[in-house]
């Protein structure tokens, strides 16, 4: 199966349809994406700027880790499965979206450096942990890692700016020009307002 | 509130914000949403404290004077890109249901933090030693992160008023 034929078999598919014929279930899909990714980057960003000796300096950096990490990843979890919810929905728009396709690569990146981390700076932990900040290597990790989550909020929201949430499709009258609008007859197509 | 919307709507930074909306919008909404990355994250830390979650080598009072400044911080970036937010798109925002939803529950929980930031600094040890044992205490805290989560819902659904139907000013209009 081709890409493009995934793409229509994923719009396709029983919840993608049940989704978008909703009226709250995009609407709450999305907000539900919000609070994951306000989760994601809030705990993340305690831990980049503990590397960084901003703050949390008085705390040993593995009991933050444990304390906080598992919070990260089940919050990553809900954003994962409420984007791949809103992705179905219109799937073949939003992957040729070059926004979408930026923060993808992003997310990919910020796994790297996640195993940059691990490989560098978070394996002499031991030596650091209740030092004020990391070492340089751990510090980098952090300023990318914050510039990138930042950078993968913006690419989100101009996804919403550039792709026109996918509506059910109404039959709509085929010759509407301006002056009918002017007059008022007929009606426009109801349409969801695009998602901002 | 529909005319003082439509009047703010044609001042300066308004048709500013207006013609360059292209990028001054998603800017300001994507500053916004970092913003309730911080709000959100250090009102997670404090809650997942009292309810013995995470930071139990610390004293409440000490998560609390880690987080709250950031919090407050994170409040206020989301309060000046909020007011930037109305200017930019007066209607948009005023004439909602979510909208207003919102600042009801925005009060609230203002409320609840600035509550617990003084009676903490007056009341420490009984704070420290009763008061965060207590199961109202924890199901408060409960119940203001769970605020902070409906204020960010109230948020998007400004997007989506209809979905609420006759009480959207919107739909009326």
């Amino acid at each position: 199966m081709d890409i493009a034929a995934f793409l229509k078999f994923l719009e396709g598919s029983g919840l993608a349809n049940r989704i978008r014929e909703s009226l709250f279930l995009f609407p709450l899909i999305e907000a539900t994406h919000v609070i994951g990714l306000a989760l994601v980057f809030g705990t993340i960003a305690i831990i980049d700027l503990r590397l960084l000796g901003v703050a949390s300096t008085g705390r040993p950096f593995h009991r933050m880790a444990s304390d906080i990490l598992k919070w990260t990843w089940a919050a990553f979890a809900l954003t994962a499965i409420t984007g791949t919810l809103m992705f179905i929905t219109n799937a073949s728009v939003y992957f040729h979206n070059f926004f979408f396709r930026t923060k993808m690569l992003l997310l990919v990146l910020t796994g790297i450096n996640m195993l940059v981390f691990e490989l560098t700076a978070g394996r002499t932990i031991h030596h650091w942990d209740t030092a004020a900040a990391a070492p340089r290597t751990g510090k980098a990790v952090a300023v990318v890692s914050l510039a990138m989550w930042i950078s993968i909020i913006f690419m989100g929201r101009l996804i919403g700016f550039t792709t026109t949430r996918a509506a059910v499709v109404t039959p709509s009258p085929t010759s509407v020009d301006f002056d009918d609008f002017l007059q008022g007859t007929p009606s426009a197509p109801a349409v969801p307002p695009p998602s901002k | 509130m529909k005319q003082f919307a439509e009047w703010l709507s044609t001042t300066f930074l308004s048709v500013f914000i207006q013609n360059h909306n292209s990028w001054v919008i998603p800017t300001i909404q994507s500053v916004h949403i970092v913003g309730i990355g911080v709000v959100l994250g250090s009102a997670l830390m404090i809650s997942l404290r009292i309810l013995e979650f995470a930071g139990m080598d610390q004293t409440l009072r000490q998560t609390a004077d880690r987080f709250s400044p950031w919090l407050t911080g994170g409040l206020c970036v989301l309060l000046a890109t909020g007011i930037l937010m109305i200017i930019g798109e007066p209607v948009r925002e005023l004439v909602t249901f979510s909208f207003w939803l919102k600042m009801f529950f925005v009060a609230i929980s203002t409320l609840i933090a600035a509550i617990f930031q003084i009676t903490l600094r007056k009341h420490e040890r009984r704070w420290e030693e009763t008061l965060v044992h207590s199961s109202s205490i924890k199901g408060l805290a409960i119940l203001t992160f769970l605020i902070w989560a409906c204020i960010i819902v109230l948020g998007r659904l400004i997007a989506y008023d209809h979905v609420w139907g006759s009480w959207s000013p919107a739909t009326k209009a």
